[in-house]
């Protein structure tokens, strides 16, 4: 898109957009709370179950384009052994994402660049073409975060159709960015008005850099053999937490499951922190051990990623560190690698 | 759009036994399914899963497909208990295959190890409609013993073809055996290679392929005439998946053959 298209709503936008798209018949997920006090996108149906204001939601955004377990195909055994590999009828309903963060919107840049590459991932695809992801730009970054660090902003636009800005306590200001956003927009009729002709988006909210990607890839390019990896991942379980909780990390398994006659193909979430995630069936494993897993872990996001696909495959939301069992800490081993 | 995980049914129309844990399955795809040497296919054994395998018959035939396979896991074992008229699926051909055009005129040495033998042996059938084109060919194979030696008839009959040169070792040999013992690393002095224009094809186990590959090196063997199938645990088999990861490269897609100058300097590399 050429100019920059913005426009303005109440504060109550949330809500008043979750009403007027689920009037339309639209899927729509925006932020709610459980009881114990999570934050997640919910498939909602009123406004009423929606919060407005949240650090982060405790999933990012890739299990819709890549669910935990997802059916590929389905089949059923005949009489005669005849056996029927039924592709899954995928639901091509509209969906509209509401209040994601910059950060899990830019992730999916990276599970596209995965995603298209020479072959494309239909059920992946099928998914993200009918998704419209309209992101809230951040104002008070969280402890953990450090989308700065690795290119991302907490005003970032990258892969969000519509940014808005403020909202909440204050009027919001949307940033129209691609052709869905401006359905998406049309949609919310006369709740939005154009803004102002010189109407300028918000000073970009203050996060300081946390470490370089560039010298941690200058590192990581020399050390492929480095004490770093074993004593960093000593404390490691292998649990996948952090790649389950990672907007980018994107490996999954493709297994059957079938009682006597029938059964799926399904694709799960897999992750390199396994022991079996590279275990040949001669019963070699190129990565026997969990500090060869973590450094691979590593390298590929900082390392492997950047060199094949451009970035580095981190959006900086801080889940994995928030959220390890055992106090591993990505950010505190980059700034180590940095210091090195 | 069709999904590429999306398999076509296949027919299983017999089974042959090369070894006590190694099978030859004949496959009839619903539709041809054509593929170029080295290429291989996912094999789903519906309610057990797939897995990947290189085909080990002619490239030039695509209404049946020959699958050499070694019993090793789940989807492996339920294959080996099949019998013919079993009802299976297939998606393919993935990865790159063999660049024959960049082999032709050339000397072709071929090293196989084990069951390393079977995709090799689909390459072999392409050698042999391209022979022309080809002024001598080496087969150095070697198999843990006699017993597990694939294709020994097969052998016998290649190595009286014209241009071609088949040297056979076992790691260990029996009251019969009379022919070379030793890994298959050592046939390599017995056949006088001409490194200058010589294309070395190397499918094996990685400590195999390591001591070939270092071995060939040494004797001055130019990197990007050496070809290896750096074969991974592969899931998908188009390059999302993860598991096959080796440096920046998708060994599913950007191989599972690669020239060694293109990863000889990969950290790993043959771990």
């Amino acid at each position: 898109m050429g100019e920059q298209k913005l426009y303005q709503a109440s504060a109550n936008w949330l809500k008043s957009a979750v009403d007027a798209l689920c009037a339309a018949g639209i899927e729509v997920l925006a932020p709610t709370q459980s009881e114990s006090g999570k934050v997640d996108l919910a498939r909602v149906t009123s406004s009423e179950q929606v919060i407005q204001s949240y650090p982060n939601t405790a999933f990012p955004l890739k299990r819709l384009f890549l669910p935990m377990s997802e059916v590929l195909l389905e089949y059923e055994k005949g009489e005669e052994g005849d056996v029927e590999l039924g592709p899954k009828s995928a639901p091509a309903k509209e969906l509209v994402i509401l209040g994601c963060r910059p950060c899990d919107a830019a992730a999916l840049e990276m599970l596209d660049k995965v995603f298209q590459w020479d072959y494309s991932d239909v059920p992946y695809q099928e998914k993200r073409d009918r998704t419209t992801v309209v992101s809230l730009a951040c104002s008070e970054p969280s402890p953990e975060c450090f989308c700065t660090s690795v290119g991302g902003s907490p005003q970032g636009s990258e892969q969000s159709d519509v940014l808005v800005f403020g909202g909440a306590n204050s009027a919001a200001l949307m940033q129209i960015n691609t052709a869905k956003g401006e359905k998406f927009i049309e949609r919310l009729a006369d709740t939005v008005t154009p803004a102002p002709e010189g109407t300028k988006l918000p000073e970009p909210t203050e996060l300081e850099q946390k470490f370089d990607p560039q010298k941690v890839k200058g590192w990581l390019d020399e050390n492929f053999e480095s004490n770093f990896w074993v004593e960093n991942s000593l404390g490691c379980l292998g649990c996948g937490t952090c790649s389950y909780l990672c907007p980018t990390c994107h490996c999954f398994d493709i297994v059957d499951e079938a009682s006597w006659n029938r059964g799926q193909r399904r694709r799960n979430w897999d992750c390199c922190s396994f022991a079996l995630f590279t275990l040949h069936a001669s019963g070699h494993n190129p990565r026997p051990d969990q500090a060869a897993r973590y450094r691979q872990r590593l390298m590929h996001k900082f390392k492997v990623f950047p060199e094949r696909f451009g970035r580095v495959a981190c959006v900086g939301c801080g889940r994995c560190l928030k959220n390890c069992a055992v106090g591993q800490n990505l950010l505190a081993d980059l700034a180590d690698i940095e210091s090195r | 759009m069709r999904s590429p995980y999306q398999p076509i049914a296949a027919t299983l129309e017999k089974v042959a036994e090369e070894t006590p844990n190694i099978k030859t399955f004949w496959l009839r795809p619903a539709e041809p399914l054509a593929f170029r040497t080295g290429q291989f296919v996912e094999l789903t054994v519906p309610g057990l899963g797939e897995a990947p395998f290189t085909p080990s018959s002619s490239p030039a035939v695509a209404e049946q497909m020959e699958v050499t396979i070694m019993k090793a896991g789940t989807v492996t074992d339920r294959l080996h208990e099949l019998q013919s008229g079993a009802k299976l699926g297939l998606r393919g051909p993935y990865g790159k295959g063999y660049p024959m055009e960049d082999m032709y005129g050339k000397e072709l040495l071929i090293m196989g190890g084990g069951v390393g033998l079977a995709p090799l042996r689909s390459l072999l059938y392409q050698v042999f409609e391209d022979i022309d084109k080809f002024s001598r060919v080496m087969l150095l194979y070697g198999a843990k013993t006699p017993a597990d030696l694939i294709y020994p008839e097969q052998l016998k009959e290649w190595s009286k073809r014209e241009k071609f040169e088949v040297l056979v070792s076992v790691d260990v040999g029996d009251n019969g055996w009379t022919g070379n013992v030793g890994v298959v690393t050592t046939l390599i002095p017995k056949v006088k290679l001409n490194l200058d224009k010589t294309v070395a094809v190397v499918c094996g186990p990685p400590v195999m392929m390591k001591f070939a590959t270092l071995e060939l090196i040494q004797m001055g063997m130019a990197k990007d005439r050496l070809y290896l199938s750096m074969e991974k645990n592969m899931s998908c088999g188009v390059g999302k998946c993860g598991h096959c990861r080796l440096g920046p490269y998708y060994v599913c897609q950007d191989g599972p053959v690669f020239t060694y100058d293109k990863i000889e300097t990969l950290a790993g590399l043959w771990e």
